[in-house]
């Protein structure tokens, strides 16, 4: 189980967007389901409508001191690639870097204990892209959009940005974006015959036969554990079947919508396609079945596409094809795909603020984004995004166009406790103890209370 | 002692003024050992405590204090979760503990009596112990896992089972599995605490109980056993403190599934404080679970006395 430790970062908490989050990634006032599809202009915001004008503009032109990253990379050569290009083009800026424990919470814990302590490095940090509500919420993140001008934020691809914003202010600059495809044995598709599936009852009937006749042992495998990775699979069964986790904020699981994404769930391991065990399944888990050529389909983020391609980890390399995630029957040409990636943050006791931020411009400057996308990682600006170039660094980009997306509820600094009422309930359903409406019944009571963000909601 | 000794020869002729300085000096080298005690023990206590009392929002100017009383203990208590994990922890915590005392007193017994290689056997027994959790329990991972698990092999191919289990998966067999994985890890520590009170029983003790005619279950029950009381109790306390604060393995191996079943009182403990960012709910959660390990160990002193402790004498 090699599972790059960045991966572990990169998605544990979950992975991003970009390119064809220009066709809309635009978040519904919920907070919940974005909307639009490639052919589709954004139905809603876009890029800096929202932000509001800085309040101390900063000019960081001719910036100079020592700064401090904290980079949750972990593995390769992205975090040093990137620091020395940068202190080439500014040499008056010396970049010292701070590797962050791979796990998305245990980082979490580090870097709250620090900045809340006072310390001021370190004075750029990468986190989540589900964390600003909850770090501009306990004053841990600094409002970027104070300190730069408003026409900073238009390089983002749309709906980027308005996932950074709490009330109003931009409290992380995104920095790189990642979402959800699925994939597929494409030797045993065309054994049995089979095309690539669309919809997720395709999946589920072909998966069955391929298992059935003897091409794989198991059908499709994906991750089911009790853990943030959870609300990002059952969040797009949700949008698929055109519900969402939020209305006008509040809880709506008590749905039909919600019913038939959760009983879908179900049904894959009640009938056999999907092993029972996926309710233990995180990403390594579920790839290393599908690299180990077990399954047939695999529903993963973007990094998976390398993995399944690196001989000494994988033997599906070569057999291997990618597309997007299917939607249900009736609802569409494809389907939604959870927004995730990591953002930069600005630590507010920074004593060097000038230099901080012309680290953040360049950090989404083509130069540095092509250097990202070079490594696998998808770029968050649309220079990059929308270049035709982009391809050739990885067949998942490819598919960018094509892709739906949506976005956690992380408007909320309870995020934690909505996403846990979220996947604690799932989990058990899937796990079989509790019903479908009963797990989906408690998880909108426990929305409801943890939105609240006060009383026993808090635990 | 020392001190003492070197000053005895003055002491006859102006003991007040010398007795003085020696209390000074005893507070002297009393004193790094004291700061250290109240910097990382009860200044965390006592700030614990206070945290609990107040509504806790970060700033960038640090903590901001909003004292609200009992506020922070009801909310918990008012939470189902918490009383899951409450019930949970003792759960684990008391059949773990048992069973762990009952493996622990028969292999120390085992390894007393082994004449050679006793080194050897208490090297590999302590294996277990001198792995750090993390590691173990990831091994136990790869162990319980249900697709490619070495128990489902084993069982498949003793035709014990027919379909793979979802050990950790399902309610049931997750609390099991993660208790078996504690069982195999701390025994051994139980095993060692009860090793050297063995060894402290003399000898005369059984050969008399020989002469009586004592035969090997007379002279556990009247010599060993009651001789061993003390160890036993040292190691029960030792297992309770640590397994009421389990966090380690389940963290691994379950992340607290399925659903809520194996989140422990520190699981919850720390998500509360570091994943919600609730510091008052999780100071009380901390602060409950503190009170609720001291009572266990009070229960299990007490109950542990009335057992064995009148046969003893």
């Amino acid at each position: 189980m090699k599972a790059r430790t960045r991966n572990w970062a990169a998605v544990v908490s979950i992975a991003s967007t970009t390119t064809a989050l220009l066709a809309g990634c635009g978040q519904t006032q919920s907070g919940n389901t974005a909307n639009g599809s490639a052919a589709i202009a954004p139905k809603q915001n876009t890029v800096s409508t929202n932000v509001v004008a800085p309040t101390h503009l900063v000019n960081y032109s001719n910036a100079s001191g020592s700064i401090v990253w904290a980079e949750s990379f972990t593995t390769g050569p992205v975090a040093k690639q990137l620091v020395a290009a940068f202190e080439k083009k500014y040499p008056k800026i010396k970049v010292t870097m701070q590797v962050q424990p791979s796990s998305t919470d245990t980082n979490r814990a580090d870097l709250t204990a620090t900045i809340s302590g006072g310390s001021s490095t370190p004075d750029v940090y990468m986190g989540d892209v589900i964390w600003p509500a909850q770090f501009a919420h306990a004053q841990l993140a600094a409002p970027l959009s104070d300190y730069l001008p408003k026409s900073f934020w238009n390089r983002f691809s749309n709906g980027l940005v308005q996932g950074a914003t709490y009330n109003g202010k931009v409290y992380a600059a995104p920095l790189f974006a990642d979402t959800a495809f699925l994939y597929y044995r494409k030797d045993l598709l065309q054994k049995y015959h089979l095309p690539v599936p669309t919809t997720w009852e395709q999946v589920k009937s072909e998966a069955a036969t391929i298992v059935k006749k003897g091409g794989a042992k198991y059908g499709f495998v994906w991750q089911g554990a009790d853990y943030e990775g959870l609300t990002c699979d059952f969040d797009e069964y949700l949008a698929d079947a055109g519900g969402s986790v939020l209305t006008n904020g509040k809880a709506s699981l008590n749905t039909p919508a919600a019913n038939k994404a959760l009983s879908f769930m179900r049904s894959l391991i009640t009938s056999g396609v999907t092993p029972k065990t996926v309710d233990t399944f995180q990403e390594p888990q579920s790839e290393n079945v599908f690299t180990q050529g077990q399954a047939v389909f695999l529903r993963n983020w973007s990094y998976a596409w390398s993995d399944s391609q690196n001989p000494t980890s994988s033997k599906v390399v070569g057999k291997v094809g990618v597309t997007a995630l299917p939607t249900f029957a009736g609802h569409g040409s494809s389907g939604y795909s959870t927004v995730g990636g990591w953002d930069l943050y600005l630590n507010p006791h920074t004593k060097d603020l000038a230099a901080a931020l012309q680290f953040i411009d360049w950090m989404t400057s083509p130069q540095a984004q092509e250097i990202l996308a070079a490594n696998s990682e998808m770029p968050t600006i649309k220079a990059v995004a929308n270049s035709p170039t982009l391809k050739k660094y990885s067949p998942v980009f490819a598919l960018l166009p094509k892709v739906k997306f949506v976005s956690r509820p992380s408007q909320t600094p309870q995020y934690p406790s909505v996403s846990k009422a979220i996947y604690d309930n799932v989990n058990e359903a899937l796990a079989g103890s509790v019903s479908v409406s009963t797990a989906l019944k408690n998880a909108n009571s426990q929305i409801n209370s943890a939105q609240s963000g006060s009383g026993s909601g808090g635990l | 002692m020392a001190m003492e000794a070197a000053s005895t020869g003055k002491k006859e002729r102006r003991s007040g003024i010398l007795q003085r300085t020696d209390v000074r000096a005893g507070w002297g080298l009393l004193t790094p050992a004291g700061i250290v005690i109240l910097a990382v023990t009860i200044f965390p206590i006592v700030y614990s405590l206070f945290m609990s009392f107040n509504n806790i929002q970060l700033t960038t100017n640090g903590f901001q204090f909003t004292f609200t009383g009992l506020q922070n203990y009801k909310d918990v208590y008012s939470a189902p979760l918490f009383w899951h994990s409450v019930g949970f922890t003792i759960y684990y915590s008391v059949i773990t503990v048992a069973v762990e005392l009952f493996f622990g007193l028969l292999i120390a017994l085992a390894i007393q009596n082994v004449e050679r290689l006793k080194s050897i056997s208490i090297i590999v027994m302590l294996i277990p112990w001198a792995l750090i959790t993390v590691i173990s329990a990831q091994m136990w991972g790869y162990i319980y896992n249900g697709v490619y698990g070495v128990l489902n092999a084993i069982l498949q191919g003793l035709h014990i089972i027919h379909t793979q289990v979802n050990w950790l998966g399902q309610p049931f067999t997750a609390v099991v599995s993660l208790m078996i994985a504690d069982i195999w890890k701390t025994t051994p520590f139980v095993v060692i605490i009860l090793l050297s009170g063995l060894q402290m029983i003399p000898k005369d003790y059984y050969e008399a109980a020989l002469i009586d005619g004592a035969n090997a279950w007379q002279s556990f029950w009247n010599v060993t056993f009651p001789q061993l009381r003390g160890s036993i109790a040292l190691a029960g306390l030792f297992r309770i403190l640590q397994a009421f604060g389990i966090f380690d393995l389940p963290f691994v191996l379950t992340q607290g599934g399925p659903g809520t079943t194996t989140t422990s009182l520190a699981m919850l403990g720390e998500e509360t404080l570091f994943t919600n960012l609730h510091f008052g709910l999780g100071a009380a959660v901390a602060i409950s679970t503190v009170i609720l390990i001291l009572g266990a160990c009070l229960i299990f002193l007490s109950a542990f006395r009335g057992m064995v402790g009148e046969e003893a004498q």
